[in-house]
């Protein structure tokens, strides 16, 4: 079933929920058919009643042509591209009589061109239409009378009943009636839909749950009322009438074409939809394709070219309008001459008919073969190079890197600003447990990865120390200290607080343990990943959490009375006060069986340190350090505290609770007031540290990013909390930089928002905003003329950021925002991300690589200029709609510092390269019009000049484009700020066109005239004359060997490859030669070249001339290389020369290294005993992740509406979860 | 059973992954793709450069006195006689002159400055005829010239296509407008014999010009361009035309006219007397007789020498240039204060 594959790599884009598409109206993810008006029916099993309808056949086709169609349509797609189409007219213009070059001049040029494009377009339709044969002639068992019949997908018809077996794929959009599974559901995947690979569940409706046989079936005749086709996924409407009862059918009884079963033996289902009808193929639209900012200045190089032909033009019919006179008797001009575009009589005409001339005669200053020679390098660099990297292959999910497009690739080298999101992107949105603090000491012996970046940084060797041999980790653990491992706790200083902690993490949170109460199978359902790590971490310790009931937690605690002892405790939950965002903590008032009441509380430090009791300063003092140290080191804080509570304390407040809990207005303010009375006099117990896991080598990545000159934006739908302690443990964002905050959490818009009007509310926060920005922006300004010139930071919340993106306010967002070294945006809509993007795209028109890996990044993706998805996950949406599809963040470093380093430089070199070799061409071209007395007289034979950009100079350039490497990846590595070279452009602006420019003229005028003035004398003692034609010869033989050394001149490293085409290109030329003038037919011009090279070649001149003449066309280049380099080095020739004795990449090395990615790699092996921190007021308390409020409103069975940060893919993982309270 | 829908999904999630990855998508290594193809780098470090132009001077000074004293050792004698074989002043009684009727000999005198050694090559030269000329060079049936049964393939030939309703052979502009100047030599009044065979080369001879192929209805328009040819003669043996008809590069050329097979002295006199036909005054040509010995390298042309000898010198003073500059004032290798942001720091 290798078919599907193509609609995941096909680029065809699925669109995603229709109320997620309502959200954001100005990005389109897909085309929404117009509906058709009324509906179809459908017979069930009865092919004669459907026969009438002729619904569309099952057979699909995907292909752009057919044999009719290839030939016009292909060619009217090549001649839609502006060179080709050039060259058409060009083509044209020379079979008419006044072009001076015979039509093949051009016309066999283009025909190479359309003849290599068209071949590539007939290879990947005859791949699409193998693909669709595949497909096609799929198996399916179909019912026929009262058997199961195989028969292909195409010939099956809307009605036909159907049977799908497991692992099966679904040849159309199905109707599902029956299953082998006794409660009539299926199991689905939709990995090739959206990429999701959690499986779905189908339900059949219950009255068709028996049409399981083919005996049974037979039996089923049914009339299916449906919507006509269309492209929405998740939405279908219908009723199916069965035994005159008359049933609504839902999405849950459609099986879409695409989707394959699951866990299923196998399933009946009656087709609905079939072919092209069916809603995956509905969906599949072509990407707008991106063009690279290099391809669209390109453009304006190719306009100046033509503008350059049309002034030599110019030049050169005024000249023949001047020259022409009837004195040149031996031209034949007396009298009437039939030729008007020599008649002296009227030189107007003259001018006019010889301007044309000149352009066919010039025509090959546009290089035609500039655009397919581009394509075939891009091509060459996404497919094998990009694609087949070694360094991009993340081996734990099986990932190589995917170019999805292959126009981009230099647009890589130029990335200014890179937007990345945070979840699944940067972080693994993993977390794990990972140090602790309790009562004063610190426990924990991990790493965090932003603390081997600071030792790294200041050279501190880190000790690599094994892993003590009880170290447990697991999904959410990732903890090691013997100290407090296998009930060693009891033996610390203070064992009883040690045990309220245990019992704090093991109570108080609001996880629903699933499946077998043993530690080893249970799994802890939770609405955060942060409150599952904190409950496996108490069941690490031995407090094992394992059954809940609406009112009793029961704990399974070891080692609390003694060692080795196991018992179970319940404990009864009293009242939980909610998390959420303004209170920052959770309580859970709980009774031990002995009747003693305990307040366990979790929260942000700031909140908790409020509510504490009074005393115990010491401990206090120590923990914010601890807290303050793990800030630093990028974890994720929790302090826990608890309180006795007295029976009559509780009693009282709980009355005022269940008071506030029933009032039906303003319920959560009063629960909060509630709350507060009881939350207070707390003891501190200590505090946790969540590694919330940042993918591997992010900070490194970032570091070497930032360095590079990229600006990093970090988008997320987080809050802010979260979204800066990432930052920090990213390295975004540090002690040392300057922050501006603009949040909208502030009291005074807190206050306005209570009030409700949205009228006021709007205007205060866009004043709030306005004048928040203005005095941010007055403050930047500020710090940029000082001297020390801190780095400054932004961070922004979505609220916010919706009025500063208002028109009046956007160009002081921009302007602050560029001035930051780092900017984080949170609580952003997917819309306001895309936003963003284009603010930094069109505003700073800087180029922009927007960098995510769910659904809700697809929109910044499309916007920027490159997209990239995080692929191996699940989820593919993000995937579909990139440009570059990489698997860990980290491999950014490679494909832009490397990869589209590389490339731009490549081809910038290829795009000036083929500029100066038909430049140089063109003008020798240009001088001799001059000598000829300005009548288009062809200088070169028609085939020389045809063949010199296919044949003699097309495959050097070919190899310059591939492997030109001015230093090795290590060192683009090595050295990040080599990529500052890329933004600012500095391979392909002007000043490097018109250096170009002026050695194409050097050239060409020594080409010409070393030539012409040194072949005017007899050149052998047999003392005979060249003549025209020889002269040529001579002249095109110097170009071809000029042109061709001038490559390996600006060739940075030279390969086998480049030798054997550059003399192999030159050799090309002398073959072609000797047979070209050793022949002579009747069919064209040759005789003006007849044995020309062997005149040549019997001379002595020849051998001086060329020795001579590529040698001093070269020195002007080689002579300025020199001083360039020797004076005004360019930073990689720096590094090429401090690097000039280091063999290349160490390949064993590197192989070696990527092996080892294939062994998991334990990245907490090592151990540190203290590194020198830096103190900072940053605690890193962050706790809550979206879609917190609305899980919890759904465990109570209140609909919450998911807000419009949740991502899909995660309301999608979760429905089995809502729905399990829900049947219970 | 509540829970048998996630634990069964997770069950074949863990159950696929931990089966045996069949296909790995790892990319395969191989040099190509992972971009490590051996190779040079050449680094154009000052050294290199100086030692290229060291080389380039090394080699070109030689090759440039070797062909400057060739050029040298030619003798070349050259007459311009164009104004004085006219008794005219204007440029139109010359035209006049030249198109009428009547004896057009003239004599020239010319002095053997050197010993020249035999063969002495007889050119004459043009100026301002642009035989590049795109309707000229046009102007020509190769098929006709070719071959016998082609005498009717005139097409290309216009405005010398047809004479009197009948094709001309060799029909078109460039043999209509022969050049039909003739020399005859004397020293001592005695007459020196011209040999004009071997003028052309012999690819032309052989496979351009048909041995079967003979003038018909040549010059019998209402203009005369030129030279007539002998009707007698095929075009293979009419080597004048052959020479003409290799049009020229560049509207000054010279044409191989004959040769002398035997030495002139030094400070002979050589009596010319010449046919001055051939109308260049109307387009303000000049006329030029030339003789000339020849060395290895052909003519008397010092372009060669002095390109060779300039190239060289320059490359040889910009190799000491650089030389100096890097005694001076070297540049060490590889210095990493160079990198730009280590020249200002902070960035751009």
């Amino acid at each position: 079933m290798g078919g599907w594959d193509r609609v995941r790599s096909s680029r065809s884009r699925l669109s995603r929920d229709s109320t997620h598409l309502n959200r954001q109206p100005s990005v389109r993810l897909g085309r929404v058919q117009p509906q058709a008006p009324g509906h179809r029916t459908i017979y069930c099993n009865d092919r004669e009643a459907n026969a009438i309808i002729k619904f569309k056949e099952n057979s699909i086709s995907t292909t752009k042509y057919n044999v009719l169609t290839f030939l016009p349509k292909g060619l009217f797609e090549q001649f839609r591209r502006v060179a080709n189409f050039y060259f058409l007219m060009i083509s044209i213009l020379s079979s008419t009589p006044i072009s001076p070059v015979s039509p093949i001049t051009n016309v066999a040029p283009l025909s190479i061109v359309l003849l290599i494009s068209l071949v590539k377009e007939a290879f990947e339709d005859w791949k699409r239409f193998q693909n669709d044969l595949v497909i096609n002639n799929t198996l399916v068992d179909v019912l026929h009378g009262q058997k199961w019949e195989s028969i292909p997908w195409k010939k099956l018809q809307v009605g036909d009943l159907v049977r799908i077996k497991q692992d099966g794929f679904f040849p159309a959009d199905i109707l599902f009636l029956a299953s082998t599974n006794a409660d009539g559901v299926c199991y689905v995947e939709t990995s090739n839909l959206d990429g999701e690979t959690n499986l779905k569940i189908r339900k059949a409706l219950e009255k068709t749950w028996d049409y399981l046989t083919p005996e049974k079936a037979s039996e089923f005749r049914g009339e299916l009322q449906c919507e006509q086709p269309n492209n929405s996924l998740y939405t279908f409407t219908g009723n199916l009438i069965i035994q005159k009862q008359t049933l609504p059918l839902t999405p849950n009884q459609l099986l879409l074409r695409g989707c394959s079963l699951r866990n299923t033996e196998y399933i009946v289902g009656a087709v609905v939809y079939t072919g092209h009808e069916t809603k995956v193929m509905m969906n599949a639209m072509n990407v707008p394709s991106k063009r690279s900012t290099l391809e669209r200045k390109l453009d304006k190089l190719i306009l100046t070219l033509f503008a350059t032909l049309l002034i030599m033009c110019l030049i050169g019919a005024i000249g023949s309008g001047i020259f022409i006179n009837r004195k040149y008797y031996y031209l034949g001009l007396e009298g009437k001459v039939e030729d008007r575009q020599f008649d002296p009589s009227n030189r107007f005409v003259v001018i006019i008919l010889t301007m044309f001339t000149l352009i066919t005669l010039f025509s090959s200053i546009i290089p035609i073969s500039l655009y397919v020679s581009i394509e075939g390098i891009k091509f060459f660099q996404s497919t094998q190079f990009i694609n087949q990297d070694l360094n991009m292959y993340y081996a734990e999910t099986n990932t190589p890197a995917l170019a999805r497009t292959s126009n981009l690739n230099e647009e890589l080298g130029q990335v200014e600003y890179i937007f990345t999101d945070k979840t699944g992107t940067l972080t693994r949105n993993l977390m794990e447990f990972f140090k602790c603090s309790i009562g004063g000491e610190v426990y924990g012996t991990g790493i965090t990865e932003i603390e081997r970046g600071l030792a790294e940084r200041s050279s501190i060797k880190l000790e690599e120390d094994r892993k003590s041999a009880n170290a447990v980790h697991e999904k959410g653990f990732n903890f090691d200290d013997v100290r407090l491992m296998r009930g060693a706790w009891r033996n610390e200083p203070n064992p009883d607080i040690c045990k309220e902690f245990f019992r704090c993490l093991a109570i108080c949170h609001t996880v629903l343990p699933e499946g077998d109460e043993s530690p080893e199978k249970i799994t802890y359902q939770a609405a955060s990943p942060d409150e599952a790590a904190l409950v496996t971490a108490a069941k690490n310790f031995g407090f094992f959490f394992y059954r809940r009931t609406p009112t009793m937690i029961y704990v399974r605690e070891s080692h609390v009375e003694k060692m080795g002892k196991i018992q179970d405790v319940p404990y009864e939950i009293l009242n939980v006060l909610e998390f959420n965002s303004t209170r920052k903590r959770q309580s859970v008032v709980c009774q031990y069986s002995d009747g003693r009441i305990v307040l366990f509380c979790k929260g942000a430090d700031s909140v908790i340190y409020e509510r504490l009791a009074e005393g115990n300063d010491d401990l206090k003092k120590v923990t914010r350090e601890h807290l303050e140290q793990f800030g630093s080191s990028g974890l994720r804080t929790l302090c826990l505290a608890y309180r006795n509570l007295s029976a009559n304390v509780y009693e009282t407040w709980n009355e005022k609770f269940i008071q506030a809990k029933s009032s039906l207005q303003d319920r959560e303010k009063k629960l909060d007031e509630v709350s507060e009375l009881i939350e207070k006099d707390l003891i501190l117990i200590g505090a946790t540290a969540i590694e919330d896991k940042l993918q591997e080598g992010v900070p490194a990545c970032i570091e070497t990013l930032s360095k590079a000159g990229i600006k990093i934006w970090v988008l997320t739908g987080d809050k802010m909390e979260t979204a800066i302690n990432i930052a920090y443990a990213c390295n975004l964002l540090n002690n040392n930089m300057k922050q501006f905050i603009i949040s909208s959490d502030t009291d005074n818009i807190r206050e306005v928002e209570d009030r409700g009007d949205p009228v006021e509310i709007a205007r205060f926060i866009n004043d709030a905003v306005r004048a928040r920005l203005k005095k941010c922006l007055e403050e930047a300004q500020l710090y940029l003329h000082t001297i020390s010139r801190p780095k400054l930071a932004l961070v922004i919340d979505g609220k916010c950021l919706m009025y500063a993106l208002d028109p009046s306010l956007r160009g002081m967002l921009l302007n602050l925002s560029l001035n930051c070294n780092s900017v984080v945006c949170c609580r952003v809509s997917p819309l306001q991300k895309a936003q963003v993007t284009s603010l930094v795209k069109k505003g700073a028109k800087k180029i922009t690589l927007s960098i995510g890996d769910g659904a809700n990044d697809v929109s910044m993706i499309q916007a920027a200029h490159v997209g990239v998805g995080i692929s191996g996950l699940e989820g593919m949406q993000a995937v579909l709609a990139s440009d570059f599809a990489i698997a860990q963040f980290r491999f950014l470093t490679d494909l832009l510092l490397v990869h589209g380093r590389w490339s731009y430089i490549r081809i910038s070199k290829v795009v000036t390269y083929f500029f100066y070799k038909n430049l140089t061409f063109t003008l020798t071209q240009f001088w001799f019009t001059f000598q000829a007395g300005f009548s288009g007289q062809r200088f070169y034979d028609d085939w020389f000049q045809a063949c010199y950009n296919v044949l003699f100079t097309s495959l050097p350039v070919l190899m310059l484009g591939l492997f030109d490497k001015d230093v090795s990846e290590s060192l683009s590595k090595k050295y990040p700020q080599l990529y500052m070279e890329g933004l600012k452009n500095v391979y392909f602006r002007w000043k490097i066109v018109s250096i170009w420019a002026f050695f194409s003229l050097y050239q060409s005028l020594i080409l010409y005239y070393f030539v012409t003035t040194s072949g005017s004398s007899p050149q052998s003692s047999s003392g005979k004359m060249f003549g025209l034609w020889d002269i040529s010869t001579m002249a095109f033989t110097c170009v071809v060997t000029t042109v061709n050394l001038r490559l390996l001149l600006s060739c940075n490293n030279i390969t086998r490859w480049h030798h054997f085409s550059v003399w192999g290109s030159i050799l090309a030329w002398f073959l072609f030669i000797f047979l070209y003038s050793g022949f002579m037919t009747k069919y064209d011009r040759q005789e003006n070249v007849f044995w020309a090279i062997y005149v040549l070649m019997s001379t002595p001149y020849f051998y001086i001339t060329i020795i001579l003449v590529p040698i001093v066309a070269l020195a002007g280049d080689f002579l300025y290389q020199g001083v360039q380099r020797w004076f005004f080095p360019y930073d990689y020739q720096i590094i090429q020369e401090i690097h000039r004795h280091e063999p290349d990449d160490n390949r064993s090395a590197r192989l070696l290294q990527i092996e080892n990615h294939l062994t998991p790699a334990d990245a907490r092996s090592y151990a540190i005993a203290q590194l020198p921190q830096e103190r900072s007021k940053h605690t890193g308390f962050a706790f809550d992740s979206p879609g917190y409020e609305s899980f919890f409103a759904a465990q109570v069975g209140v609909f919450a509406p998911q807000k419009a940060w949740d991502v899909a893919r995660r309301a999608s993982a979760m429905r089995p979860r809502i729905r399990k309270p829900q049947k219970s | 059973m509540n829970s048998n829908a996630t634990t069964t999904s997770l069950g074949t999630g863990s159950a696929e992954s931990s089966a045996p990855r069949r296909n790995s998508k790892r990319p395969k290594y191989s040099r190509f793709t992972q971009q490590e193809l051996p190779a040079c780098k050449p680094i154009l470090t000052p050294r290199w450069v100086i030692t290229a132009f060291l080389l380039v001077s090394v080699i070109f000074i030689p090759i440039g006195v070797a062909s400057l004293l060739a050029s040298r050792k030619v003798v070349e004698i050259v007459d311009r006689y164009d104004a004085e074989c006219v008794n005219a002043t204007t440029k139109s009684e010359r035209v006049k002159y030249i198109q009428g009727p009547g004896d057009k000999t003239c004599n020239r005198t010319l002095r053997v400055p050197k010993h020249m050694k035999a063969p002495v090559h007889i050119y004459y030269q043009l100026d301002n005829f642009y035989q590049n000329h795109r309707r000229y060079v046009k102007s020509r049936s190769d098929e006709q010239l070719r071959d016998n049964h082609s005498a009717s393939e005139v097409s290309s030939c216009k405005p010398e296509d047809t004479a009197n309703g009948n094709p001309i052979v060799p029909c078109g502009l460039i043999a209509w407008s022969l050049f039909n100047d003739t020399y005859s030599f004397a020293i001592n009044n005695r007459n020196l014999t011209v040999n004009k065979k071997g003028i052309s080369w012999k690819s032309d001879r052989d496979h351009k010009f048909g041995k079967d192929v003979y003038p018909k209805n040549f010059q019998n328009g209402t203009l005369i361009g030129g030279a007539h040819l002998n009707s007698s003669m095929s075009l293979h043996e009419q080597e004048d035309l052959i020479v003409w008809m290799r049009t020229a590069a560049l509207p000054t050329f010279r044409k191989f006219y004959g040769k002398i097979e035997e030495d002139l002295q030094a400070n002979d006199v050589i009596h010319v007397t010449l046919k001055n036909y051939y109308n260049t005054y109307s387009f303000n040509g000049k006329k030029m007789l030339v003789l000339s010995t020849t060395s290895w390298l052909g003519g008397k042309n010092n372009f060669l020498g002095i390109a060779y000898l300039s190239v060289g010198g320059l490359c040889f003073f910009l190799a000491m240039l650089f030389s100096l500059i890097y005694l001076v004032k070297p540049r060490r290798l590889g210095d990493p204060s160079y990198l730009s942001w280590n020249r200002n720091p902070g960035g751009h």
